[in-house]
């Protein structure tokens, strides 16, 4: 019960308190490449956390039972980024079958998935820190909530913000910079949610 | 000079597992295309360099193939006679099923 609890929280507390774009700073190139469109927003969003879960869950044991014991922990970076190469290549395949017109609205940042810092970061930070198998999935789980959360708020500010009169030097990518600037402020209130 | 070899095998065996893996999954989630479009992407000079202002290669043959783009001039890699030339005769002769022709002109 402890244990399932210390999860909840941790869930949380990746996704909400240091969320990955406004506190962390990963997955910037995405969130402001691909967060013009809600749409688009949703289902990069879905892919970008398909991606970091499942990354998370084969990264976990590839370090722990195979990396480790072999005595090459230093091949970590290497192997996570050719296990994420390879998930971002087959959810491209998958979303090409699946809704081409959604294939070509991602255009070159589903392929860019692949050097989205976001997911090396989860991974990477779920080895340094020593995490156990079940806190490593919270910290994916979160981590993708976060994004997920995050890029459809701000696709939503931003089409409200085609619509609005900007003074017209701020018009377009300026302005979803203040954006958010302003909304990693605003996340900033949630810092001390958990005591 | 044994955990050498270990770094070695590991690698390689990752690497063909997950290649054994994205071939099957290309085999399963095979989207079947326009096959003009593969011809036109081999006649392009396929560095994927970018200049044409599509992602690579495949995206810009595609957009010769429907017709959406007309300037084979924003290939700056490309030669007249390797390139331009070979396009413009294959989509001369290779017209959409109902007979219209999409064929591209150079304007550097």
């Amino acid at each position: 019960m402890n244990y399932l609890a210390a999860f909840l929280l941790a869930i949380v507390s990746y996704s909400l308190v240091s969320n990955v774009v406004l506190s962390r700073f990963y997955g910037i190139c995405s969130f402001i490449g691909v967060g013009n469109k809600i749409k688009s927003a949703a289902s990069m969003g879905i892919a970008v956390s398909f991606v970091i879960i499942m990354a998370a869950l084969i990264c976990y044991p590839i370090y722990n039972f195979i990396l480790v014991p072999a005595g090459v922990p230093y091949l970590d970076t290497i192997t996570f980024i050719l296990v994420i190469a390879s998930l971002v290549q087959v959810v491209g395949l998958f979303i090409k079958k699946f809704s081409p017109s959604l294939y070509k609205a991602l255009g070159i940042y589903l392929p860019l998935i692949t050097t989205n810092c976001a997911v090396l970061g989860v991974v990477s930070e779920n080895t340094a820190s020593k995490l156990d198998f079940g806190m490593s999935m919270a910290n994916a789980i979160g981590t993708s909530i976060g994004f997920l959360v995050v890029i459809i708020i701000y696709a939503c500010i931003r089409e409200r913000l085609e619509s609005s009169n900007v003074p017209k030097a701020f018009k377009g990518i300026p302005i979803a910079l203040i954006t958010a600037g302003i909304m990693a402020i605003a996340f900033l209130g949630l810092s001390g949610l958990i005591g | 000079m044994i955990t050498v070899l270990w770094a070695f095998l590991i690698l390689a065996g990752l690497g063909l597992l997950l290649g054994l893996g994205l071939a099957i999954a290309s085999i399963v989630l095979h989207v079947k295309e326009d096959e003009r479009i593969s011809a036109v992407e081999k006649m392009l000079p396929n560095y994927n360099c970018g200049a044409c202002g599509y992602p690579g290669c495949h995206q810009m043959a595609e957009n010769i193939v429907s017709g959406a783009e007309t300037n084979l001039g924003k290939c700056k890699p490309g030669k007249q006679d390797k390139n331009y030339d070979p396009i413009i005769a294959y989509m001369n002769e290779h017209p959409d099923e109902d007979g219209t022709k999409h064929v591209p002109t150079v304007k550097k």
